[in-house]
């Protein structure tokens, strides 16, 4: 068993949770855990050699020094494996190997191979407070966290009494018990943790004498004595079935010679037990049906109109019924075919999802065409206004060109005369704006 | 704790004792973890200790199996010593697996029992060791602390 698959109870510290019980049973005995979630568990020493095991151990797997299996094994360079502490001693004794006696020191000691300790980690043996049986391994985890009969401190501890006693596990969740109470018996004052042991086995009036049947009967167990006492009053064993006789317990047996349900009640009997097995046989039927009947649905839906356009909550929908359901266990033929139909359902999701990406390409590309087209028309429409102004403009510039040359043609002399005569607006300026709006136009001209 | 190691390792025999021993050796007494008796019988036809049943008597020190149990043959009405060249007529055995050289933590009473049985059975003189009467007569020691001297080993 893997500890980390595990979910630790509540008070479980989330370090140190895989401790090995070799490694902790050096730490001293009454060491804690600072985690306060866990500061009831007390660290527990198993002594290894004192447990008695379920079976009988390997022979193999036994010390040859302590006779007991073995703990914390070494293995010797002539192959004999014993507990360390085992050959430790024997070697402070004589430095040969018990078994062949060939020289040995403490340097020649290995740890066994793996197999061996996993061997003895596997090996079932019975806790020493609540006697179950539990991989050796897991001992000391089982008695430091979930044992109920082994110590821990008591609740109180946590509180501003600062209790500082011990007790068994499954009084820990009833708060701390060490307050003084009186046995409802004897009325001797006592703690109430020690109420239940005292009531059982110490206290002097814990016997009594049921009134009716004369027996002698534990006070406390009164209550369970009541449904056994042979003097009490009960009814029939048929009156289930409809029998109101009712006597002393010990003369039932009488009366059941004589009871008139003799024969219908074993026959009620039987077929109570068959209604019984009947019911249970239909709720797993009516399950496995259920089970069918949404696989049956999962299976049409996967094939119904395969091209219809994605939805994408009825996917999802779909693949959450179908994970438990593919962890059903089904028997291997069935399994593969359902698998396999699974298989096609998917193959015609992803046909529909390639459709339905198509589709949406389609649309968008439409979408962009749409748009583009008013662009495209747009700058189609400025580059001829542009062309036209350009046009314009080469138009003016010739104009001024051949404007200038006429005026050069003719001379400075006639400069002044020849003004009025064109009437052009720009006939006024100075020679020096006039280049300089030559150089823009020409500027534009190559620009455009 | 060294206590406790012995008790539990002889607690564990005693358990494997109680429950099958090898014909010829049976527990008479195992009340404590520190004395034990047990009787062994020479199973084959040597004529020295045929139809003779012989007590031995084990004590367990706390180092146990660490240290060699002391086992000497005990003389009772019915219960002679047995004629050997290493037993002394007051019981005390020179056997080396008996000793500190010859003792292995892996030995048990049991084949401690086995062991005294081969060394009866391979025996054929019918004599007391060298020097008998004057180490019966002086030995005050224990049989732990006499040191043995390992000297034949034809029986």
């Amino acid at each position: 068993m893997s500890l980390q698959g595990h979910n630790p109870p509540p008070n479980t510290p989330s370090s140190d949770y895989s401790l090995s019980p070799r490694v902790s049973r050096r730490q001293p005995r009454t060491q804690m855990s600072t985690d306060r979630a866990a500061n009831l568990n007390i660290s527990h020493t198993v002594d290894l050699r004192a447990l008695v095991y379920v079976g009988t151990v390997d022979q193999n797997l036994i010390c040859a020094i302590c006779r007991c299996a073995l703990v914390d094994p070494v293995t010797t360079h002539c192959g004999h494996t014993f507990c360390q502490s085992c050959i430790d001693d024997a070697l402070s004794h004589s430095q040969l190997c018990p078994v062949d006696r060939s020289w040995l020191s403490l340097a020649d000691l290995k740890p066994s191979p793996r197999i061996i300790v996993n061997q003895l980690d596997d090996l079932k043996a019975k806790c020493p407070s609540c006697s179950i049986a539990y991989a050796r391994s897991m001992l000391q985890n089982h008695l430091e966290r979930y044992c109920k009969e082994a110590l821990v401190f008591c609740a109180g501890k946590n509180t501003e009494q600062g209790c500082e006693e011990t007790v068994k596990r499954r009084f820990s969740d009833k708060g701390c018990l060490h307050y003084t109470t009186e046995c409802p018996d004897c009325q001797e004052s006592l703690l109430m943790v020690e109420l239940e042991d005292h009531r059982e086995k110490l206290c002097d009036q814990r016997n009594r004498h049921c009134e009716r049947c004369g027996a002698e009967l534990l006070r406390c167990k009164e209550s369970d004595h009541e449904t056994e006492c042979p003097d009490a009053i009960a009814c029939c064993k048929w009156a289930e079935y409809g029998c109101e006789h009712e006597a002393k317990r010990r003369e039932l047996p009488l009366h059941l010679d004589e009871c008139s349900f003799k024969l219908v009640g074993p026959m009620a009997e039987i077929l109570k037990k068959e209604i019984n097995t009947l019911r249970s046989e239909v709720r797993t039927l009516t399950e496995t049906n259920q089970l069918q009947e949404r696989r049956i649905k999962f299976l049409e839906n996967g094939f119904r109109d395969p091209y219809r356009p994605l939805d994408y909550s009825d996917f999802s929908d779909q693949t959450l019924s179908a994970i438990p359901e593919a962890g059903n266990p089904e028997p291997l033929s069935a399994g593969s075919e359902y698998l396999l139909s699974l298989l096609e359902a998917q193959e015609s999701k992803m046909s529909q999802l390639s459709a339905a990406m198509t589709e949406n390409e389609a649309k968008q590309t439409t979408l962009l065409f749409n748009e583009t087209i008013p662009i495209k028309n747009e700058l189609a429409e400025i580059r001829s206004m542009q062309q036209t102004t350009s046009m314009h403009v080469r138009w003016l510039l010739r104009f001024r060109l051949q404007d200038n040359h006429r005026r050069l043609g003719t001379g400075p002399g006639s400069n002044g005369g020849s003004d009025g005569a064109t009437g052009g607006g720009s006939s006024n300026d100075s020679p020096l704006p006039r280049r300089l709006s030559d150089g823009l136009s020409r500027d534009i001209i190559t620009k455009l | 704790m060294a206590t406790s190691f012995a008790t539990k390792r002889l607690s564990k025999e005693l358990n494997k004792i109680n429950g099958q021993l090898p014909p010829g050796i049976s527990l008479v007494k195992a009340d404590d973890f520190q004395e034990w008796q047990l009787d062994i019988k020479v199973l084959d036809n040597n004529p020295i200790y045929l139809n003779q049943t012989y007590r031995l008597m084990f004590k367990f020190s706390s180092s146990y199996p660490i240290e060699p149990p002391e086992v000497t043959f005990l003389a009772c009405p019915d219960r002679p010593i047995p004629m050997h060249p290493h037993i002394y007529s007051n019981g005390i055995i020179c056997l080396d697996l008996l000793g500190m050289q010859g003792w292995s933590p892996v030995q048990n009473v049991e084949s401690i029992c086995m062991s005294l049985q081969s060394m009866l059975t391979g025996n054929t003189k019918n004599e007391r060791p060298e020097g008998d009467q004057q180490f019966v007569a002086n030995n005050r020691r224990r049989p732990r602390d006499i040191d043995f001297y390992y000297h034949d080993n034809t029986v």
